[in-house]
């Protein structure tokens, strides 16, 4: 039960982090709807045992998640007229900042191996549900590394059959590198709807 | 108008309008509709602003009660008076397979309600 506020907490961070994809108007309205519908999950009777709970608030908010991409897509689709190719060089005019990115590929790759290793100490013969936990995590990154791919309109720098080898062989440093470096993020210099277009 | 118009009425979409059809003048937050239709967050919002886009179904904030116990106001959906016919009909329709009006026969532009 302990666990419960903490639980709430990252799940409202989740929520926020996801509105920001939602125009300024109604942002605050949509997370306050969302944040308020957590207690009821997290403290629902009828949903044994309390790792459930906290596991469905999660994907309650991976749901938000989803919930504002669709939003904010079905918002600015209309803007664009359809058939309409986004502006020339709207990728390659983003400002690249490579050395930035590797960095921060690099440092997220350290900590992850780090704290890896250390579990591990701590830990010298994990059993049960923390491996089978481990396992679910890196085959969540890799498939959400692989439909980001997939879905991108653009990847940088190499092929995406490249990148695609690239996650699935190295895991998680090569989801990291696409992340980090092969990724093209949404951006302002990016004509609204093309970072969805498929 | 007796279509949804520019709502295709898919799988889940039949579900959360069975729920909400089930007693039209019932409010129902969020997770009250996920847990009765089973629909995950990521399908059901998405759903519930298009409707509500199309005046078909309306959301009001709760009053704060004193005895919430510091809760959060949450948010409750209902259908409308027209989201309630479209809905039966709908169903109906759903329910009589081959004898389907074509989405968006009836209803002429995006966003056009009442």
């Amino acid at each position: 039960m302990t666990a419960m506020p903490r639980v709430q907490r990252i799940a409202e961070g989740l929520i926020r982090a996801s509105g920001r994809r939602l125009p300024d108007e109604e942002r605050a309205e949509r997370c306050r709807e969302w944040s308020a519908e957590l207690p009821a999950i997290l403290y629902d009777e009828s949903v044994h045992p309390d790792l459930m709970r906290s596991v469905r608030a999660l994907s309650y908010s991976a749901g938000i998640a989803v919930t504002t991409r669709r939003l904010s897509r079905a918002a600015r689709l209309p803007r664009r007229a359809p058939g309409s190719a986004w502006r020339d060089g709207a990728i390659s005019a983003r400002p690249g900042n490579l050395g930035l990115r590797a960095t921060i590929g690099l440092a997220s790759w350290l900590v992850i191996i780090f704290t890896t290793v250390s579990l591990l100490r701590a830990f010298p013969h994990p059993g049960g549900w923390p491996v089978v936990l481990g396992l679910g995590l890196a085959g969540a990154f890799v498939v959400f590394c692989l439909a980001d791919i997939v879905r991108a309109p653009a990847v940088r720098y190499l092929p995406k059959w490249a990148w695609a080898l690239i996650c699935a062989v190295q895991i998680p440093g090569g989801g990291i590198i696409y992340l980090s470096v092969g990724r093209v993020g949404r951006s302002p210099s990016l004509p609204p709807g093309s970072a969805q277009s498929r | 108008m007796c279509s949804l118009g520019p709502v295709k009425l898919t799988r889940p979409l039949e579900r959360v309008l069975r729920v909400l059809t089930a007693d039209p003048a019932a409010r129902h937050y969020g997770y009250d509709l996920m847990k009765a239709a089973k629909l995950p967050s990521g399908t059901l919002y998405p759903m519930l602003a298009r409707l509500e886009q199309e005046g078909l179904v309306e959301a009001e904030w709760e009053a704060q009660r004193p005895d919430a116990g510091g809760r959060p106001p949450r948010k409750y959906y209902r259908l409308t008076a027209e989201g309630a016919r479209v809905a039966r009909l709908e169903l109906a329709q759903a329910a009589v397979p081959d004898r389907r009006v074509a989405p968006g026969t009836a209803r002429p532009a995006h966003g056009s309600t009442q």
